[in-house]
């Protein structure tokens, strides 16, 4: 899950593991693999940085927990 | 200038006038009663039938059978390739400003929305919605004209009854009886002009205009869709100009390639 944001300022939550292409139009446009098209601020650098670092996220938790 | 129209009514008003006085005399086709009767009735039947704010805008709608400006799908096509063009460069919330310049409304609202941010679904559905209304108070219209066009034959036909009903009240009178069914039949004939030179046609006059612009409006929404999706704007210029009749299409390619030559000759000189 990552947080974006609507042209119209309104920020919402987008399913990563959903996300097909993200393309800049110049505008980020996000398609998901159901064909909907979402179109978002963030630049698409930003959007990649994002899915990874939610990603990361998860699999940090996962490793310290097997640490610990 | 819808020049259909109007030639339309002029040859079929001559045609039949010059019918008439080739055999006859214009003189005997006038008749008052007649005409209260079928106007007069075919008016009361439409009043009562539509709710009046209904009757008057349709009353307003008929100026598009005389006037009907040409939907030019050609140009549709080139706005939208131009707003296409500005949200490439420029990015979709450019086309703010661009918007507010549209003369048309409909592509208009559509580009707001898109500004907004909102979800191309909903945009989709908004303004499929406005479609579905667009077509069902057109129809209201057609249906209007299609009211009097059934209305005027069939008080024609009363006209004609009432003129039976005087003319054998007095048949003790032979030679009133030739009269009498002339002006009993011409009733019948004002009711038949009436609903196919002018009801009828005008009704499916309107219908075939509607049937245009809705078309147009359709290709529009897809237009916008696909700038909002970002999609290439030669892409999307093909995509539109595959909704064209062929014939149009070439038309369109042929003036685009006179105008790049004109550009390349001015360059010349």
């Amino acid at each position: 899950m990552i947080k974006v944001t609507r042209l119209n300022g309104k920020e919402f939550v987008i399913n990563a593991e959903l996300i097909e292409q993200v393309e800049g139009t110049p505008d980020t446009v996000i398609t998901l693999i159901s064909g909907k098209k979402v179109v978002v601020k963030e630049p698409v650098d930003e959007v990649i940085k994002r899915i990874i670092d939610y990603r990361s996220t998860i699999l940090k938790a996962l490793n310290e927990g097997n640490e610990v | 200038m819808d020049i259909a129209t109007m030639a339309g009514i002029l040859l079929g008003i001559t045609f039949i006038l010059i019918g008439i006085s080739i055999d006859g005399d214009l003189g005997t086709y006038y008749n008052l009663a007649s005409v209260m009767i079928v106007l007069g009735g075919t008016f009361a039947s439409t009043l009562i039938s539509y709710p009046l704010p209904k009757f008057l805008e349709t009353l307003k709608s008929v100026k598009h059978i005389f006037l009907g400006k040409e939907l030019d799908p050609g140009q549709a096509i080139d706005k939208i390739i131009e707003l296409a063009n500005i949200a490439r460069k420029e990015g979709l919330l450019a086309l703010e400003e661009a918007a507010y310049q549209l003369d048309d409304q409909f592509l208009q609202k559509g580009i707001l929305l898109i500004v907004d941010g909102t979800d191309p679904e909903l945009v989709r559905n908004i303004l499929d919605t406005e479609l579905s209304f667009l077509e069902e108070r057109h129809s209201t219209g057609q249906g209007l004209f299609e009211t009097m066009g059934t209305f005027s034959p069939a008080f024609g036909m009363i006209g004609t009854l009432i003129g039976l009903i005087n003319m054998l009240k007095n048949l003790d009178d032979p030679s009133a009886i030739g009269p009498g069914m002339a002006v009993a039949l011409i009733t019948t004939f004002y009711g038949a002009v009436l609903a196919y030179m002018f009801f009828l046609p005008m009704a499916r006059k309107l219908k075939l205009r509607s049937k245009e612009e809705i078309h147009l409006k359709e290709v529009l929404v897809e237009g916008m869709l696909s700038i909002q999706a970002g999609e290439n704007p030669r892409i999307i210029e093909e995509k539109l100009k595959a909704f064209l009749a062929p014939k149009i299409r070439a038309k369109l390619d042929k003036e685009k390639a006179k105008e790049s030559e004109e550009e390349a000759y001015a360059d010349i000189k």
